[in-house]
């Protein structure tokens, strides 16, 4: 056997499916930076896996499916937003809500357009790196040797760990979070700031979503994020909802799970299903090791009544 | 005066075995069957409705469908099913065993479960045996004169007895053609039917380790090993992998190209005898799947293959049916992974 290959694939592996879990896990953080909880993400990654693979489909195009997925995953996030902050309905409920809608309609969706039909999307993308791949064992074709929208979304992630560290923006988000009536005290809009938290996140759920349907599956069926929402969901907490924690988490998730099916091919005497177990007691232990003084942000979950302005006659204070 | 009727009627009941029977038959107006994924999957639970649904059509009775049931307690929906008038339910999914019969009892509605003799009960359960290891071992034999490097896989999405019959039938097929040749074995995870993210991962990983065939026991998740090969052949040109599917045609898919062949499931001769026996009173046996009744065969390729190793599986197939060759059954994981350590100890 080719122990190099093997190992290949299985690093190359661990990295591609980790980009949906990161890309949802960071929209899930940003949203719990300011105090939204949605526990929707599986059913805005299953609309936005469903959306990216019918634009995918109808325009032949990888990237237009893409942006079809984060679009919807927009929609959705931006609905959810609107939903708790605006209307003020309880977050918890109406994120499940989310979730079953999200998966009942594009199953439903799925049957209408396609019946028992299953299109593929092609499979070759631009792997702009390749030439490099060959310089390094293992590493260099596992990380030079993948499709374009892995190095596009680490991108996303990067830009996502700036805006949060670095710019108001972000300071704003998690003032939103850990204190509203400070943030609204000096005049910021916590709804706005919510809704559009809650709009971005929706954003990367979609797009993690799409990513799994177009890039890394190829093709679309009902329900088959397979609960990778709620991973994101706790991946988020374990990661402290810090995007380059939630990477490095995903990556040592995705390696795990592979090495799960790499030491069944060396016939270790050991029962499949304990291998497969690997990732997920890695989790516990994860959380065991890293679970010492997590602090969620205080207003997770909460909902808070923005304050009505009226314009001072003379001075700044705001009044209810 | 009703106790007088009554026991005149035991009497008569007693006295003539045979109207007893003729009371027990059963006129069927509907059957209904219940699948725990999605009757469009194109695999197992798509090939047991699509049958039903042709058996149905045949007799002309109502073939209703409770689809992605999963395998959490589905006693509501039987009772929904029974309410709707269903006269016979079909439980497609060995995960049923035990929860189907149970219901049975209860509610005195007969009942068909997947692999559990043990289970039959006359006038109310009935089993379907698809022991298709038969056709697995027709498609071993294929594997092992077609395969350029000498290594085959089997990827699994779980260790149901349903896949363990074929895994172990495969195995000793390819044995029987090529005993050196390498064979990998890789489960995705228990009950992980519809991981088609998880089957392409594995799949990759047997294809990084020189797989050149792999024999893939999914159902949704049999579209991410098909995926896996596209792209493995995409890169690899001048070393193409195939795949040999199970339980449905897939040949006018994606996958036609490289799709060597499958082990098909056809339950409508099974089905038909089935709603017979309760028609008649004899409801309440074990009805085996085999090559011999083509309740399980193999399809025939669509790509490339030399006439001479065709011609091979055809023979092996006539052996099969003439008693020369048989095929172990196997059914319980433990079983198929020392049996596989014994075919195949340097893999």
């Amino acid at each position: 056997m080719n122990i190099e290959a093997v190992m290949t694939a299985i690093l190359s592996a661990a990295l591609l499916s980790a980009v949906p879990l990161v890309l949802a896990s960071t929209g899930e953080a940003i949203g719990e930076r300011a105090g939204l909880l949605n526990l929707g993400t599986e059913g805005i990654m299953l609309v936005g896996a469903f959306s990216g693979f019918w634009v995918s489909l109808r325009t032949e195009s990888l990237a237009l499916g893409l942006l079809g997925g984060a679009a919807a995953g927009c929609l959705a996030g931006a609905l959810f937003g609107i939903g708790c902050v605006v209307i003020g309905a309880d977050q918890v409920l109406l994120g499940l809500g989310l979730t079953l809608a999200g998966g009942g309609l594009t199953a439903f969706l799925f049957r209408e357009l396609f019946g028992s039909s299953q299109p593929l999307l092609p499979t070759s993308a631009g792997r702009p790196f390749n030439t490099l791949a060959e310089h390094l064992p293992v590493i260099g074709p596992g990380v030079f040797g993948q499709k374009w929208f892995f190095y596009v979304a680490w991108l996303i992630v990067f830009g996502a760990e700036l805006v949060m560290r670095r710019t108001t923006f972000g300071l704003r988000i998690r003032a939103v979070g850990e204190s509203p009536q400070a943030v609204d005290a000096v005049g910021i809009s916590v709804t706005r700031t919510q809704c559009l938290a809650a709009t971005i996140a929706g954003c990367l759920a979609g797009l993690g979503g799409a990513g799994l349907s177009v890039m890394e599956l190829g093709f679309f069926q009902p329900n088959v994020t397979l609960g990778l929402g709620f991973i994101a969901i706790a991946l988020a907490m374990l990661g402290r909802w810090t995007p380059w924690r939630i990477a490095v988490i995903a990556i040592m998730f995705g390696l795990l799970r592979g090495l799960g099916s790499g030491l069944q091919l060396t016939r270790w005497d050991v029962s499949p299903d304990l291998l497969q177990l690997l990732p997920y007691v890695g989790v516990i232990v994860a959380l065991i090791l890293t679970g010492k003084g997590l602090r969620m942000p205080s207003a997770l979950g909460q909902t808070y009544a923005q304050r009505r302005r009226r314009r001072p006659a003379t001075g700044s204070a705001t009044q209810e | 005066m009703k106790r007088c009727v009554s026991t005149v009627l035991m009497i008569v009941l007693l006295a003539f075995p045979s109207l007893h029977i003729a009371m027990a038959q059963a006129d069927i107006d509907r059957v209904a069957i219940i699948t725990p994924a999605s009757r469009t999957n194109q695999a197992w639970d798509q090939q047991g409705v699509d049958n039903l649904t042709a058996a149905g059509e045949e007799l002309g009775i109502d073939v209703e469908v409770a689809e992605n049931a999963g395998y959490e307690d589905i006693t509501p929906i039987l009772q929904d099913l029974v309410d709707d008038g269903s006269d016979l339910l079909v439980c497609h999914a060995s995960g049923y065993q035990t929860v189907c019969p149970e219901f049975a009892e209860s509610s005195g509605v007969p009942v068909v479960v997947i692999e559990n003799p043990g289970a039959v009960q006359e006038g109310l359960v009935a089993d379907i045996e698809t022991q298709a290891q038969e056709a697995a071992y027709l498609a071993g034999v294929l594997a092992g004169l077609e395969t350029k490097t000498g290594t085959v896989a089997i990827v699994v999405t779980g260790e149901p007895p349903t896949w363990n019959y074929m895994t172990v039938g495969f195995a000793e097929g390819l044995h029987s053609v090529k005993p050196d040749a390498k064979l990998l074995y890789n489960s995705i995870g228990e009950g992980s039917y519809d991981d088609a993210a998880g089957a392409k991962r594995v799949t990759e990983t047997v294809l990084a380790a020189g797989a050149d065939i792999v024999f893939g026991q999914g159902d949704g998740a049999a579209w991410g090993m098909i995926q896996a090969i596209r792209d493995h052949n995409e890169q690899h040109a001048d070393a193409p992998a195939k795949f040999i599917d199970v339980i449905g045609d897939k040949s006018d898919s994606e996958a036609k190209d490289f799709l060597l062949t499958s082990v098909l499931f056809d339950y409508t001769a099974t089905y038909l005898q089935l709603i017979d026996d309760l028609e008649q009173g004899t409801f309440g046996s074990v009805v085996t799947m085999n090559v011999e009744n083509n309740g399980v065969r193999l399809l025939e390729p669509e790509i490339d293959v030399s006439e001479e190793n065709w011609a091979q599986v055809q023979e092996t197939r006539e052996k099969i049916v003439s008693g020369d060759i048989t095929v172990s059954a196997i059914g319980d994981a433990d079983g198929v992974h020392n049996r596989l350590k014994e075919l195949f100890p340097d893999s």
